[in-house]
């Protein structure tokens, strides 16, 4: 895994997809390819209320990718100092197979590039000290970017708090 | 082809390399210059239209006059040079959509249409032939070249030496289609003239009804203006009708087309000399406005043997053909030498078989190689008799009592080459013999017949004898007066006397528009993207160039009848099927160094592609190891080959020939198409031993990523509560 977490607070996401639109901006995107997306899982009953939940889907960073794995021409590379896992698009030649190799559906398809493109923490913000695009337009502040070990504890303080007073708030 | 830059993409690089290094710091001016790049974008690919270029204009003006600082000022300035000084080449790249530098891809012209001299658009036309499309065919090729059907009989065909399946195996028979395409759509009723413009009434003389002369007539008339061409011979068609014989070219062929162009409204007024009969001055005061020369090369030169002069059966192969096409159907001689190694000598030595000389000799002073008549025509002459006399200079005609007896010959070594770069012939000493005939025709060369000009004091001539003109304009030394075909090439072909007339028509409509003439000579006009003609790769490597039928050589021997008996309507369109449509796949070869070098596939063999060192080619060995990835396709930057999903298949679709198909296989979840089996092997293999959990799921994307999701969700799930 990369050196960094990308942490998502489902409780207090809404579905705005603000993160969508300023990743594809960021990255100057055409219609299709969308390297964060946020999934609508539901809505399902609870109870007698209809609940969804939203969960933000960018690339997960994989200890070993299968992407890179895949790739045939060293374009999908896994960075050594913080472990990003990005695409050089000079190499990428097109062939969709890090596309089909990964398991969680990362690598997206730019039909304008006519190139794989992907989630790479906004690799070119962060080496100038910014955050990724998604995370700083967060309406919520449901997104938090930050190095592994200093990862948010909100949802182990949220679950420790519904289990002492043993209300059913997860 | 690259000859030189393409200012239309070097401003496009330059531009871009502007604005990707930040070096316009205001952003309404890189907005500016982004949208001039777009627009500059769709030039160089065709998309742009008639306003893009005025477009690009004011911007650029904008640039310059509204921006705060000095960066936005400067690319303003150098965008504004820099429309002004290609301004030819822009406009050009509109309205051809040729790019010759071939540096726009997109707009990368076919070899096949560069190397013909009317510029034709070839694999537009043979792939409409290939679709049965005669008639449209026909229209598409008026468009550049009046004479569609004399072209298919007797074009020397440049384009086929040009042709990119010739690296494969043999070149697409561009004449022959266009020949059977022009007949068929003339006894169909298909050969139809386009529609004129309104009348200008505006008077143009063209002297001299040959290729030349008629084709700038054609284009004239149908541009409106009042046409009349004068001919000292009886009828039209000039060399074509007194030059080439009659078993290579029917006069039907030659009278239904020149009807066409009479159709237009063309007079004509045969048997009239220029210059005798009539002369500039009175045309002049007879309201013409502009002339056109187009005389022909009709005079011969001497062979400068000693008794040429001496006796009535040495006749000039030029008077010998004009009189034989005019009626006269006397032998020369019943044994006949022809002095000469070029088309015309295999005219002549093909037409004194047909008349029934017994002995046919061609004397030639160097060998078979050097020989600047056609292979094929050789070939036939061959065929129907005629004998070969190589290694030979003639020295003298010998006679006695007014009659020629012999030709007395040396022998000749090849020594080194010459100034024209052959092997200079050196007579061997003492190898004098004698070779009986009874009829000598030299075919040394032709020239203009300079003395009917004479009036013109003006007009100037090259050191050739030819007359001397701007090349991107045709006009000669004299205000108004144009000049095309023969007279300003000397003796060449039909087809480039039909695109020097086709020159010399659109330098007239300027002329009399008050138009400046432009710099550089025309760019071919690509006329169209004509949709691919779907094809196995198998079938496109077993098709054969098929031989042309010809009449049996006993009949060939004793008649004028046309000797090649043209292909069936089957082998035609068939034959139309092998084009590799290079107007659209520009052979970069990127598809085939994506798929060996990059990927390590190496499915694409396609050595022709290699223009200097053109390797073996198999369009079927594609299938044997491509897992249809894409890749190739992503990259080529013409969509000249491409991947497509059709019912259970994905295919590769180079160009229309399909060099691979598979069946495909789909996401387990939504069912939608995941690629096929080979594509999925190929996968597995590369990400063995990293995790073999998955590796049998067949998921598409938004699956893969919905079920991840769902498994990751953080919301009490109803399972919980119950």
């Amino acid at each position: 895994m990369s050196k960094y977490y990308l942490f998502q607070d489902t409780k207090k996401c809404i579905g705005c997809h603000t993160c969508e639109v300023a990743c594809k901006a960021n990255k100057n995107l055409p219609v299709g390819p969308k390297l964060c997306e946020i999934i609508t899982v539901g809505p399902v009953f609870v109870g007698n209320q209809p609940k969804a939940a939203y969960t933000f889907m960018p690339c997960f960073h994989c200890e070993d990718p299968w992407c890179v794995a895949a790739c045939p021409t060293g374009a999908m590379q896994k960075r050594g100092k913080d472990g990003i896992v990005h695409v050089d698009p000079l190499l990428c030649v097109g062939c969709k197979t890090c596309m089909s190799a990964c398991p969680w559906g990362a690598p997206q398809w730019n039909p304008e590039t006519g190139k794989a493109v992907k989630c790479d923490y906004c690799i070119d913000r962060l080496d100038q000290g910014k955050q990724p695009a998604c995370v700083t337009v967060c309406t919520t502040h449901c997104l938090q970017f930050s190095p592994a070990e200093t990862a948010p504890k909100v949802r182990r303080e949220r679950y420790a708090k519904a289990m002492s007073s043993l209300e059913e708030t997860i | 082809m690259a000859s030189g830059v393409c200012p239309v993409a070097d401003t496009i690089h330059w531009l871009s390399d502007i604005i990707s290094g930040g070096d316009l710091k205001n952003a309404r001016c890189r907005q500016r210059a982004e949208e001039i790049l777009r627009l500059l974008e769709d030039i160089s690919s065709g998309r742009a239209g008639k306003e893009h270029f005025p477009a690009i204009q004011s911007i650029s003006t904008n640039l310059v006059s509204e921006s705060p600082d000095r960066t936005c000022v400067d690319t303003g300035k150098e965008l504004l040079a820099r429309l002004d000084e290609h301004r030819e080449t822009f406009l050009s790249h509109l309205q051809t959509q040729n790019c010759p530098d071939a540096a726009c891809v997109r707009l990368a012209p076919a070899p096949c249409q560069m190397a013909c001299p009317a510029g034709i658009d070839v694999p537009s036309y043979v792939t409409l032939i290939g679709q049965g499309r005669d008639g449209e065919a026909i229209e598409l090729i008026r468009r550049d070249n009046p004479f569609p059907w004399v072209c298919g009989l007797v074009c020397t065909n440049p384009c086929e030496f040009m042709c990119v399946r010739g690296r494969i195996d043999k070149p697409v028979s561009i004449k022959y289609l266009k020949g059977f395409a022009a007949e068929k759509a003339m006894s169909d009723r298909l050969y139809r003239n386009p529609e004129k413009s309104p009348d200008k009434n505006r008077k143009v003389c063209i002297i001299g009804a040959g290729p030349g002369g008629l084709t700038a007539a054609y284009y004239l008339a149908l541009n409106g203006y009042s046409v009349t061409v004068i001919e000292a011979l009886p009828m039209a068609g000039g060399m074509m009708m007194v030059g080439i014989p009659r078993y290579r070219l029917p006069r039907e062929v030659i009278d239904q087309e020149v009807t066409m162009i009479e159709d237009l409204g063309v007079e004509f007024r045969f048997n009239t000399r220029f210059g005798r009969d009539v002369t500039y001055k009175q045309l002049r005061e007879g309201g013409y406005e502009a002339f056109l020369i187009a005389v022909g090369a009709h005079a011969s030169y001497k062979a400068g043997i000693a008794g040429e002069d001496r006796y009535p059966q040495v006749i000039d192969a030029i008077d010998f053909l004009r009189r034989v096409a005019l009626g006269d159907r006397h032998i020369p001689g019943r044994k006949v030498a022809i002095i000469g190694g070029g088309n015309v000598a295999m005219d002549a030595a093909r037409t004194s078989i047909r008349l029934g000389c017994h002995e046919v000799y061609i004397v030639y002073r160097r060998t078979r190689a050097e020989m600047p008549a056609n292979e094929e025509e050789v070939f036939q002459a061959e065929e129907e008799g005629v004998r070969f006399s190589f290694l030979t200079i003639p020295v003298e005609i010998m006679g006695a009592d007014g009659k020629v007896e012999s030709l007395h010959c040396l022998r000749t070594e090849l020594g080194p080459p010459d100034e024209s770069g052959r092997r200079k012939p050196i007579p061997v000493e003492g190898s004098d013999y004698l070779l009986q005939v009874d009829a000598v025709i030299p075919a040394i060369g032709q020239t203009i017949e300079r003395k009917w000009l004479d009036d013109l004091q003006d007009l100037k001539w090259t050191k050739r004898n030819t007359l001397s003109v701007n090349i991107a304009s045709m006009e000669t030394s004299m205000e108004g007066v144009f000049a095309a075909g023969d007279a300003v090439s000397g003796p060449a072909t039909v087809v480039e006397a039909i695109g020097g007339g086709k020159k010399s028509a659109n330098a007239i409509d300027r002329y009399l528009r008050g138009i400046p003439h432009p710099k550089m000579p025309p760019v071919p006009v690509r006329r169209g993207r004509v949709d691919f003609i779907e094809i196995p790769a198998s079938t496109k490597m077993a098709l054969v160039r098929p031989e042309m039928p010809m009449l049996n050589d006993e009949r060939r021997r004793v008649t004028f009848q046309q000797a090649e008996l043209g292909y069936s309507e089957n082998s035609v369109r068939e034959e139309a099927r092998r084009c590799l449509r290079c107007d659209i796949c520009i052979r970069c070869g990127t598809c085939v160094d994506i798929c060996s070098k990059k990927m390590g596939i190496n499915a694409l063999q396609m050595g022709y592609l290699d223009f200097d060192n053109p390797g073996p080619t198999d369009f079927r060995l594609t299938a044997e190891r491509c897992i249809l990835c894409g890749a190739c396709a992503s990259n080529c930057p013409t969509e000249a080959i491409k991947i497509e999903d059709r019912g259970n298949e994905r295919l590769l679709n180079l160009c229309g020939t399909i060099l691979n198909r598979l069946t495909v296989e789909h996401c387990e979840i939504c069912g939608k198409v995941t690629g096929p089996a080979k594509y999925h092997d190929y996968l597995k293999k590369r990400i063995q031993g990293i995790n073999r959990r998955l590796e049998n799921r067949v998921l598409c994307l938004e699956c893969a990523r919905k079920t991840t999701a769902e498994s990751h969700v953080e919301m009490t799930p109803p399972r919980v509560l119950v």
